[in-house]
Formats: structure tokens, C-alpha cells, sequence
């Protein structure tokens, strides 16, 4: 079946399985692998993703599904050399430790900060309580988040 | 001494990479050809294996490999200190997932299908599922020889005296969860032979040199021709000491002459990787009405699983830990590990330590409350300092710094105004407590094992200098760690120099990312080359103009480029060992030492008996900071898995099985049960450390987890001697109370 979705602002047309998960049609199909997975079941958000702005599990979404979505993946997220404002906070405040979880926490930031330019220390603890972290123990990601909406307001 | 890289904030250079989703880990590696890799795993905990037929299996379409141990060509066993576990089960299997039979097909799907055809013929064993009853003569054998891995014992002093004479005596039993390292990247990799036959082995792992030779062995194939990268890996704790799933990945691939990858679902990881051993601690300890410990009697079962992995150093610092950060003119331990058919153990952040430590420092807190004693108090008094006798009877002759973290926690304001934080729980069914506990850590290997870091340092063509390091970059951030001690050592900007670790080729074996020893032995090898490296550009710089007293080593770079000239160091460091061994104690002791003091307010609900930790602070000893951010978020990330041992993280197994296989049933702490951290460096610096740093990745998820239960203890006056600590053990510790 041919579907037809936008990924980082790039109209995709394939003819896939559209049974296939949006996140193996991600990694496998596009080879963007920046969106990991850790669990396969929607509960550690390495996978998310934007579809349509809300950060959602890629892992729980199937392909088919996404037809003329707009998804945004982390590879979407830097104009060139240039990072996003959160990509450069999680480098400054030492948010990124192995890694692995850090493309899904930066996504879940981001579809919180579509909605809210100025949230609340809890308001960003619950925007990335779905997404598991084993090497920070969150401080400095939600620091890196803060830091962000600050630069975010500076410009 | 002023720096200027050493303690500074340096960025990560990996950070970018994994910030755009540009770092490939090896989850994420795609080769031309390359095919899916998935195991045949033994349902049963514990079976003879009478007949395995993979006929069916090798005819379905796209399956280019069917294996089993009749394929390993080598050696079919593996273990990073004694090779037990089979590649592939030949006789008998021995836990819930041991590794049978492999498949190598086009997708995972044709895989699993191939998988299904597999028949083998099972006949079923009694199996050994408790620790105690596994120790027992008459007991089902794991293995051959007897589950019976290793006893220790020790003893020093007149145990028996010591406690006639002690006002008070404390006499408890402990028992330790099944921790989950829980790294986001499950087990990954990709394995490939290239036109000249080499190997390439690309998983994440924390010793690729170990892994060559192991892969040698197996394949029976000289380990230069094995080429292992071990990193980007997805965190690793421990858990990827030992070989993973690199065996069986390389049979695959010999056997199908094509790359196959292996990525494990959560699911095949929960069942099959090693968790934290279990641990269950008998502990009695006398002390006088003063506060003083006298005497220590204990007796550790650790649970190794089905493989000895790396069971017998682990029980080894559980030994070395039982008596905490203390002296303990009287003691005698015996530390038994012992194989069972549950799910294997295997190193965990920490080693053993937590498990007796928790033990230990439950006893401190009871004796303190017995004798009416402040619980900061009895551990200042009791607590080691250079120069002491150890309690295992040894001198520790480097820097402690136990108690300069516990005189630092003393001066927190939680601890000043703790009366203040407890009398304001958020509701009035709510209690809160304080607790306190302390802990030390040894750093590397300790006596009786090879421990030793190298470095190549080379002037690259575009002016960088190249510092390769054996020991992998698994998150933990020895990377830029490495950076800024090359650049302070060398004199030379940070960003110009280009960090090189994980590879058996690329860089010189180092031993492991482990026990806490990455920055201590890897940076002490860099200074070695350092030094090495400035003495043959300045003689280069010289012999082409004389005339010059002095140049900086950027200059001297210049003229290295400008004449072509090429410089390689290679500096090696032999980590320094104390000058006697503790008699019957395989590996103990330890020179350096790092300290933690941990201090925690929690908050408990009196009808659920729901533990919050609401806030908490770390004073640590790693001695000199490299990277004060690092440090923080060593601190930070150690404090939460402590928190989750403590509060939350458990495998139950029932006959060897269980279905907590996802992050659905096993819980670890997510951003809303994060507490406010407090990290306070304590920086006793350590002669023979790089710039006095010694390690801290271990020692900062150590004291929390009784720190926690101590508070637990100060909020409703009920104790928990088993973690974690559930809502039902503590309901439980409720009504026992009341």
C-alpha cells in the first residue's frame, strides 16, 4: 500500500506494509535513527516522536496510520550546523550521559514546548515522565530544558 | 595547584552526536546483506537436552544459518573469570533462556519461523532455586562440580570475647533485591567477516580486549583477527562485562558467511541478562554503651544464577564492604557464592558492595538507636581514616575520605534543620524521616588481578593529538575526562584533542570500564604518554632552534607538521595494589578507596505505605574533580538507582520464572520521583591518582539505598530488612509496629 505522510518537513511516498510500526518505517525504511528503541511496548519513550506537534510513542503507532501526518523525528530538529535550542541545552547542561534516551526526552520537550513556551518545573517533570532516563537521574535534563526556555526567551 | 581544564565544565564531545541522532549505536547499524540474528532459548530452568533437530528449520526459505554447539568451532564456553557458560547448550540446560540454538535469516520474521521449527527433545531436572538450599550437600548440581562457586572467609581477632564483652549485641538477617541494570539500548550488535577473514565484532560491551580473546577462544582463531568496537553503547552498569551476546553473534556469521545483527527485545533482555546478585545477609554486630563496634559476625549468600559470570570478585567486595566504612577489631565473615538455576547475576554499579553496605548500615543505625547515640555521631567515631587498620585487617595507607563526606553532610542544611523538614510532611497521614548512611568503595580491581591502563598519543596530521584509550566510553563520560586531563597534562587546548576508546585495535588494552577505574587508571596512563610526548617535541623543537628557551606545545606541534615529522608516544600505568592480600580472599584487598556519605528525608504515607524520597544529599570523595558536570551527573544518576534498589526494583522469580519482563511490571524512577539532589565534592585528593582524582561512578549508589531505609525507620519506627521497600513490606513493617 502506498502511504503518503510528511517526515521533517519532507513529503515521503512509499509503497510499505502499512501494518509495519511507524518507528521500524522510521529506522528501517528512511534510516533515521536517531529514534531509538528501548522497550517496544510504550514505556520508555526512546521512540517518541511528533506527529501533528504531540509527542507520541512511535513504537505504538503503525504506518498506515500516519497518512498525511506531519512527523518529526530528532534528525528534523538542527537547521544545518545550527542546533535547537533544546539540543544545545542538553549539550551545555551535561543532559546527555550514554545517550540513548536523549532523541526521545528531546522530542517530548519539544511537543511541550509547542504548546506551553513557559512551563512550570512540574509542568516539564510530567511532559518527560514517559520517557525513562537510567544514566542522569533527570536533574540535569530538566535543567537542560529549563535553560532552554530561557535562550528561547532571549531571542 | 590552579588548572585549566581539570574541574572545569568541559562539554561532551559526544553529546552532539547524540543530541541530532547522528551517533549510530549499534542498534542502529545497517550492512549490504545483512541478516537478523535471533535464539532458540531453553523454556525450562533446569533440563538434560536429548536431541535438538533443526532439519525443518535450515529448509525455510531465507534462512542462510542454523546453529547450534555443534558449530562452535572452538572452545563453547565463556566467562570473563571461569568459562562455564556454554555458547550453545550442548547436555543440559541450566536456567530460563540459556542459549540452545540460533538462526540467521532475511527478516526477524523468517527468523522467529525457523526458530518455531527447531525441535528439541527435553528431559526435566529437579532445579535449585533458593540460595541456602543450593548450598547444601544434597542439594540438585548446577553444575558438575558442586553449586558451591567460592567461599571466603576471614577472620581476625577474638570474635567470641569481643561479644562477651559488648553492652550491645544486634543480630539480624538481610535480604537483597534482583536489580535490573535496565540500559535503554538492550543487547546490540552486528558481526561480520571481512575478504581477508577477520572478524568484526561491533557490540557494545566494557572490555573489547576481553572480548577478542574470549571470541579467540570460541572461534578458535588468533584474536588479532578479531576486531571488537565496543563503543556508542546504551548504558551498560555493569552488565556488559562479560561477554553479552557476542558468542553466539559470531557463530552466526561464520556459519552464514554474511553480517548478521542481534538486537534483543526488552523481553529477551529482562530473561536472559544478569541482574544485581541477590543477596541474603546474616549479620550480627556488638558495640559498647559508648558507640564503639567491636565485633562482626556474617555470613553472605549471593545467588550467581545458572553462570559464575563474574560471581566470585562480586562476593569478594561484599566481604570487603560488610563492615562499611568502619573499623572492626573483631570479625569473622564467610561469604558463600553459590550457582542456583535461577537467572544469571553479573556485575551491577556497585559489585557487591551495595548488598552488604545496605546490611551494615541497617546495624549502625539500630545499635545507634539501642545505645541512645546520634546516628552521625557513632559513624564519626567509628569512622575509617588514613592510616587505620581496615576491618578485613589491612592499612589503608591512601586517602579516605569517609570522614571529611560525613563532616560535609553534617554541615548540609538538611541535616542542620533536619528537625524542621521532618515536622512538615505535605499531609497529616503522612510521616517523615531522616536517615543517614555512609559507604566506601574500592577503585579498579584490587589485589591479585592484572590492573593496568595504556595510552597511544599521537600529533595527527591536522594538528590534533590523537589520546587513545583502551577503556570504553559507556555514557558514564570518561571520555571527555580523558580530554581534559591530555589537555591539562600536555598543556594544550581541550578541543584539539581527538579522545579514541572501545576498539581492540585502535586502542591499547586497558582492561575494563569498571569498578570505578576509568579515570584513575586510564588517566594515569595519559599522563604517562603526556609527559613522554613533551619531552620528545621539546627536544624536536630544540634541535631546530636552540636559540629558544621555551615553546608551548602548540608551537612545537607547528614545527612537527612543518618538517613532517611524526610523533607517537604510548604510555602505560600499573594500577598500585596494597603490599598484602587478605588470606582466603581471592582479589582483596583494595589500595584506593573512594567515599560516600548519603543523607535522606523521605516522606511516607500511613495507609498505602508509599515511600517518597524527597530530597537527599551526596558528599563524595572521588577526589579531585576532572569534570565537576560529570561528577554531578555520576551523583545525580547513581542517588536515583539507589532510590529504585531501595524503593522499587525487584525480579521475583518463582521456580526460576517470571513475568516482570517489561517496563510495565518492572519499575525504575522516572522524572517525577526524583528528589532534590544535593551534591557536595569532597575533594580529598589522592597522590597517585591523575591530579589527585580517584573514581566515583560505584560509590554514589551505594549508602542511599539504607540511607533510604534508615529514614523509612526515623518516619514510622518500623525497620525494613529486605528491599525494596514495597508498598506491601511496608504495610507489613506498619503492623508489626503498631
Amino acid at each position: 500500500m502506498k502511504v503518503k505522510l510528511r517526515v521533517n518537513n519532507e513529503l515521503i511516498e512509499r509503497d510499505v506494509d502499512p501494518s509495519i510500526r511507524l518507528l521500524d518505517f522510521l529506522r528501517e525504511t528512511l534510516d533515521l535513527t536517531g529514534t531509538k528503541e528501548g522497550c517496544g511496548a510504550g514505556e520508555c519513550g526512546a521512540c517518541t516522536v511528533l506527529i501533528d506537534g504531540k509527542a507520541v510513542n512511535s513504537c505504538l503507532v503503525l504506518v498506515g496510520q500516519c497518512e498525511d501526518k506531519e512527523i518529526i523525528t530528532v534528525e528534523g530538529l538542527a537547521k544545518g550546523k545550527t542546533l535547537d535550542p533544546l539540543q544545545d541545552a542538553f549539550v551545555k547542561e551535561g543532559a546527555v550521559q550514554c545517550g540513548y534516551c536523549t532523541p526521545g526526552m528531546i522530542m517530548s520537550a519539544k511537543a511541550l514546548l509547542l504548546k506551553n513556551s513557559n512551563p512550570t518545573e512540574m509542568e516539564i517533570k510530567k511532559a518527560i515522565s514517559g520517557n525513562l532516563c537510567r544514566c542522569t537521574g533527570y536533574v540535569k535534563i530538566v535543567k537542560a530544558i529549563q535553560t532552554a526556555v530561557e535562550n528561547s526567551k532571549e531571542v | 595547584m590552579s588548572h585549566q581544564w581539570i574541574g572545569k565544565p568541559v562539554a561532551r564531545p559526544d553529546a552532539f552526536g547524540k543530541v541530532t541522532g547522528e551517533t549510530r549505536y549499534m542498534s542502529d547499524l545497517k550492512l549490504p546483506g545483512m541478516l537478523w540474528g535471533k535464539i532458540l532459548r531453553s523454556p525450562y530452568a533446569h533440563a538434560l537436552i536429548k536431541s535438538i533437530n533443526t532439519a525443518k528449520a535450515k529448509e525455510v526459505e531465507g534462512v542462510h544459518a542454523v546453529v547450534t554447539h555443534e558449530d562452535v568451532p572452538g572452545l563453547n564456553a565463556y566467562g570473563a573469570i571461569v568459562q562455564d557458560q556454554p555458547v550453545f547448550c550442548k547436555d543440559k540446560v541450566r536456567f530460563i533462556g540459556d542459549f540452545v540454538a540460533g538462526v540467521a535469516a532475511e527478516t526477524k520474521e523468517i527468523a522467529d519461523k525457523a526458530l518455531e521449527l527447531i525441535e528439541v527433545e527435553y528431559e526435566l531436572l529437579p532445579g535449585v532455586f533458593d540460595v541456602e538450599e543450593g548450598a547444601k550437600e544434597e542439594a540438585p548440581k548446577v553444575h558438575e562440580e558442586g553449586n558451591i562457586h567460592l567461599i571466603t572467609k576471614v577472620e581476625k581477632g577474638d570474635l567470641g570475647e569481643a561479644f562477651k564483652n559488648a553492652d550491645v549485641v544486634v543480630e539480624k538477617v538481610y535480604q537483597t533485591a534482583r536489580q535490573m541494570h535496565a540500559y535503554l539500548e538492550t543487547e546490540s550488535g552486528v558481526a561480520f567477516f571481512d575478504d581477508k577473514e577477520n572478524l568484526h565484532m561491533l557490540c557494545g560491551s566494557q572490555y573489547s580486549h576481553r572480548d577478542q580473546l574470549q571470541l579467540s577462544r570460541i572461534l578458535d582463531m588468533p584474536q588479532e583477527k578479531i576486531m571488537v568496537t565496543s563503543n556508542p553503547v546504551g548504558g551498560a552498569f555493569g552488565g556488559k562485562d562479560d561477554l553479552t551476546i557476542q558468542g553466539q553473534l559470531s557463530i552466526l556469521a561464520l556459519k552464514s558467511k554474511r553480517p548478521v545483527k542481534i538486537v534483543y527485545s526488552r523481553e529477551e533482555s529482562v530473561l536472559v541478562s544478569g541482574k544485581k546478585h541477590p543477596m541474603k545477609i546474616y549479620m550480627k554486630t556488638g558495640a559498647t554503651k559508648d558507640g564503639l563496634l567491636i565485633a562482626n559476625e556474617v555470613k553472605i549468600y549471593a545467588d550467581t544464577g545458572a553462570y559464575a559470570n563474574l560471581g566470585r570478585s562480586i562476593l569478594n567486595v561484599a566481604v570487603e564492604n560488610c563492615c562499611s566504612a568502619y573499623r572492626m577489631p573483631n570479625l569473622k565473615v564467610e561469604g558463600l557464592c553459590i550457582y542456583t538455576n535461577n537467572m544469571i547475576s553479573n556485575p551491577m554499579r556497585g559489585f557487591g558492595a551495595n548488598q552488604s553496605n545496605f546490611a551494615m548500615e541497617t546495624q549502625m543505625d539500630i545499635i545507634a538507636r539501642e545505645i541512645g547515640m546520634d546516628v552521625m555521631e557513632i559513624r564519626l567515631k567509628n569512622g575509617v581514616r588514613q592510616g587505620d587498620e581496615g576491618a578485613l585487617g589491612h592499612t589503608l595507607t591512601s586517602a579516605m575520605g569517609t570522614i571529611q563526606t560525613l563532616e560535609a553532610v553534617k554541615n548540609s542544611e538538611l541535616w542542620i534543620d533536619k528537625d524542621k523538614y521532618k515536622n512538615t510532611p505535605t499531609k497529616p497521614w503522612k510521616k517523615r524521616g531522616i536517615g543517614l548512611a555512609t559507604a566506601i568503595k574500592g577503585v579498579g580491581y584490587g589485589r591479585g588481578l592484572p590492573d593496568y591502563a595504556a595510552c597511544d598519543m599521537t600529533v595527527l596530521e591536522n594538528g590534533n593529538i590523537r589520546v587513545a584509550v583502551g577503556c570504553p566510553e559507556i555514557g558514564q563520560g570518561n571520555s571527555i575526562a580523558y580530554g581534559q586531563i591530555a589537555a591539562e597534562a600536555l598543556g594544550f587546548p581541550v578541543e584539539r584533542i581527538d579522545v579514541v576508546t572501545g576498539h581492540s585495535h585502535a586502542t591499547p588494552d586497558s582492561r575494563t570500564s569498571t569498578a570505578s577505574r576509568s579515570i584513575y587508571a586510564g588517566g594515569n596512563a595519559i599522563i604517562l604518554a603526556a609527559e613522554k610526548m613533551k619531552k620528545q617535541l621539546s627536544e624536536f623543537s630544540a634541535g631546530i632552534n636552540s636559540s629558544k628557551a621555551e615553546y608551548l606545545l602548540e608551537e612545537m606541534v607547528d614545527q612537527a607538521l612543518k618538517h613532517k615529522k611524526e610523533f607517537s608516544v604510548h604510555g602505560h600505568f600499573e594500577v598500585p595494589i596494597p603490599d598484602k592480600g587478605i588470606p582466603g580472599a581471592y582479589g582483596l584487598p583494595h589500595l584506593v578507596y573512594s567515599a560516600t556519605t548519603h543523607l535522606a528525608l523521605v516522606e511516607v504515607d500511613m495507609h498505602t505505605g508509599l515511600v517518597e524520597l524527597i530530597k537527599s544529599v551526596c558528599a563524595l570523595d572521588a577526589g579531585k574533580v576532572i569534570n565537576i558536570q560529570g561528577l554531578e551527573g555520576q551523583s545525580e544518576g547513581g542517588t536515583v538507582m539507589g532510590m529504585g534498589y531501595a524503593l522499587l526494583e525487584d525480579i521475583e522469580l518463582n521456580e526460576g520464572k517470571t513475568d516482570t519482563l517489561n517496563f510495565n511490571k518492572y519499575l525504575i524512577p522516572t522524572s517525577l520521583d526524583v528528589p532534590v539532589i544535593e551534591t557536595i565534592p569532597v575533594e580529598v585528593t589522592e597522590t597517585t591518582g591523575p591530579f589527585g582524582a580517584k573514581g566515583v561512578a560505584e560509590g554514589v549508589c551505594i549508602p542511599i539505598s539504607p540511607a533510604i531505609t534508615n529514614a523509612i525507620h526515623d518516619a514510622i519506627g518500623a525497620r525494613l530488612e529486605s528491599i525494596p521497600a514495597t508498598l506491601e513490606r511496608v504495610q507489613d513493617a506498619l503492623k508489626i509496629n503498631h
